[in-house]
């Protein structure tokens, strides 16, 4: 890929017509800055900061706070119930991420193999699934489970299987919640992976083909080695989105039944709805938070080294 | 490793307008390993995806045709018996249904807007003015990408709670409005502008915000489309800020999306209805798309963050 750079290299020492003094623009920057960094300071980062401070306090809204010192943190850390969330957030997210990348994958070399009207229109399709909602998502997809008169459990008695409860049950729930999962997360992954797919350069086949590789060794030996950083990148973000998804158990299930489908996310969520101090689930929300951020931080510095922050 | 494959790249690749592109898949297919087999093949994998993608929704499409209790009648069948649209008509003339819309639209198209001019004058500040502490500040702002939401929805509640703000239309339209996502991606373009172009106006002696409005804002379209169009999906597609925020029951602001989400619970059996307000309420974004799809889809180019 390219990065076409704006402003040309500074020129090394005094090339410039005339020195100009270093903040020159204060005024105007800071008068076309004050809407968001005010908008990111209260609804971002004061709430960081602020989550932070309530962790160390019993806090809610009707008592005045007592501070307690990590008591919080070790509530959650000593939590079954929250360990458990945690196990099946990386369940959920072993079996979606893989799914996503995988079809991405295949859906990104099919595009390209395609004539262009063709891909457009497979672009276009699979990224429709994107703009939808998680409430609609949620809507259609429990009707397609549904026990009596559901479309899956009828396709699967076309062919000779029993009814399955499939929200119904704790075996299978989490499972069903992976289908509206990856068919929500797949169409920016697979347009992501198509761009970094046409960003490799035509010659680099030829010269294979030229040589007798056929299309699988072409795959192995030039395509995958060249979307490493890509699918890196698609891996940890989709991880990240993955095992965060609690709007899809809350809506199909409620984390039901007996908390099978109780996502880390859904568990805090819960908690805080329903308690009445709020330490536990903000002291559970920063744990993520640190893991979380930190990864995607890293991996961000990683793919784009020195790239974001030239200014 | 060749040159690291960054996601992010300034502008919209020239060479892939339409033409070129065109030639460059004709080229690619004769390329192509491969006899009519691979062709079969190719085309029934796009068949499955095509219809993996859309078949949910062309279901929940064709069974708001149905009768009322049709919908989970037993046997399953896919067609309704007869074509009736009594459930469009119906869930349209629902002076509930029709007040959650309208909330849902003016509400992401204010939203929309306000993004785009906070973001847009933060991504011009960033682009092409000198001030003291940018390159700190500039940290400061990329780093809020990488908070997980959760990590400040719990307390953002409380500081709108203790702002007096709950059940008002500023606690779903100021909060979300700046983004640090959509100040890079629109920063990005900004740098791709040459600096010639106005430089020509400072010499006029234009001022920093004349050249933002008259030069730079009216090349923004691009941009603008893809950052607008994710500003208002985000704010019509919402669920749980709203569900957290918008508390009184049967209050003058709930939004489509809790509207469904709470007809589902509360009247179960009246799935047709569901079914005909769910796809109501998905038709606009998917209109929206279609649109502008080429925006969209080239943003995606620009930038593989969201």
């Amino acid at each position: 890929m390219t990065t076409i750079q704006a402003q040309a290299p500074p020129a090394k020492g005094r090339a410039r017509r005339r020195p100009k003094p270093a903040h020159r623009d204060n005024r105007i920057a800071f008068l076309m800055l004050a809407p968001a960094l005010v908008l990111l300071g209260i609804f971002v980062l004061w709430p960081l900061v602020y989550a932070w401070y309530v962790s160390f306090f019993n806090w809610s809204f009707y008592t005045e706070s007592v501070f307690v010192g990590l008591r919080n943190f070790r509530l959650v850390l000593a939590d079954p119930v929250f360990w458990a969330s945690i196990g099946r957030g990386l369940r959920f997210s072993v079996i979606v991420v893989p799914a996503i990348l995988i079809l991405a994958f295949v859906f990104a070399n099919l595009v390209k193999a395609m004539g262009q009207r063709m891909g457009t229109l497979l672009k276009v399709s699979i990224y429709i699934p994107t703009v939808i909602s998680g409430v609609i998502a949620s809507i259609v997809f429990v009707l397609i489970y549904e026990y009596r008169q559901g479309l899956l459990n009828w396709l699967i008695g076309l062919v000779g299987f029993e009814n399955q409860p499939w929200l119904g049950s704790a075996s299978t729930a989490l499972l069903a919640l992976t289908a509206p999962a990856i068919w929500l997360g797949l169409g920016l992954a697979s347009l992501i992976m198509l761009a970094g797919l046409l960003d490799i350069p035509e010659s680099y086949y030829e010269s294979a083909e030229l040589d007798g590789a056929n299309w699988w060794q072409r795959t192995v030996f030039i395509t995958v080695p060249l979307m490493r950083n890509i699918g890196l990148y698609l891996l940890v973000t989709c991880f990240v989105a993955t095992i965060q998804q609690y709007e899809l158990p809350l809506i199909m299930t409620s984390g039901g039944p007996v908390q099978s489908t109780l996502l880390p996310n859904l568990h805090i969520f819960l908690r805080f709805t329903n308690d009445d101090t709020v330490g536990y689930s903000i002291a559970a929300a920063l744990l993520l938070f640190v893991v979380l951020g930190g990864l995607s931080a890293v991996i961000f510095r990683v793919i784009n080294s020195e790239k974001a922050v030239d200014a | 490793m060749a040159a690291s494959a960054p996601i992010i790249v300034t502008e919209p690749d020239p060479a892939r307008s339409a033409g070129a592109r065109d030639a460059v898949h004709r080229h690619r297919r004769s390329a192509r390993a491969g006899g009519p087999g691979w062709a079969v093949l190719r085309y029934v994998y796009s068949a499955a995806i095509f219809l993996a993608a859309l078949f949910p929704l062309a279901w929940m499409a064709i069974s708001g045709f149905k009768a009322r209790n049709e919908v989970v009648s037993s046997p399953f069948q896919f067609f309704p018996d007869v074509w009736q649209p009594q459930n469009y008509v119906d869930i349209a003339s629902d002076p509930q249904f029709l007040r959650a819309v309208g909330v849902s639209f003016g509400g992401a198209l204010l939203f929309a807007a306000l993004s785009l001019a906070v973001n847009s004058m933060a991504a011009y500040a960033f682009a092409r003015l000198e001030f003291a502490f940018k390159r700190t500040i500039w940290v400061v702002v990329l780093m809020t990408m990488f908070i997980p939401g959760m990590a400040i929805l719990l307390t953002s509640y409380i500081v709108v709670t203790r702002m007096g703000l709950l059940n008002t239309l500023a606690v779903l339209v100021v909060p979300g409005a700046a983004a640090a996502v959509h100040i890079f991606f629109i920063r990005q373009f900004y740098l791709g502008i040459p600096t010639s172009i106005e430089e020509a106006a400072l010499i006029d002696g234009a001022d920093r915000w004349r050249i933002f409005t008259a030069i730079f804002l009216p090349m923004s379209k691009p941009v603008f489309v893809v950052v607008g169009i994710t500003s208002f999906l985000a704010f019509w597609n919402a669920y749980v800020w709203p569900i957290m925020t918008i508390t009184e029951p049967d209050s003058a602001l709930t939004q489509i999306q809790q509207y469904l989400a709470t007809f589902r619970s509360e009247r179960r059996i009246e799935y047709g209805l569901l079914l005909a307000g769910s796809t109501l309420a998905a038709t606009p974004v998917i209109v929206l798309f279609l649109i502008f799809q080429r925006y969209i889809i080239s943003g995606i180019r620009i930038s593989g963050i969201k």
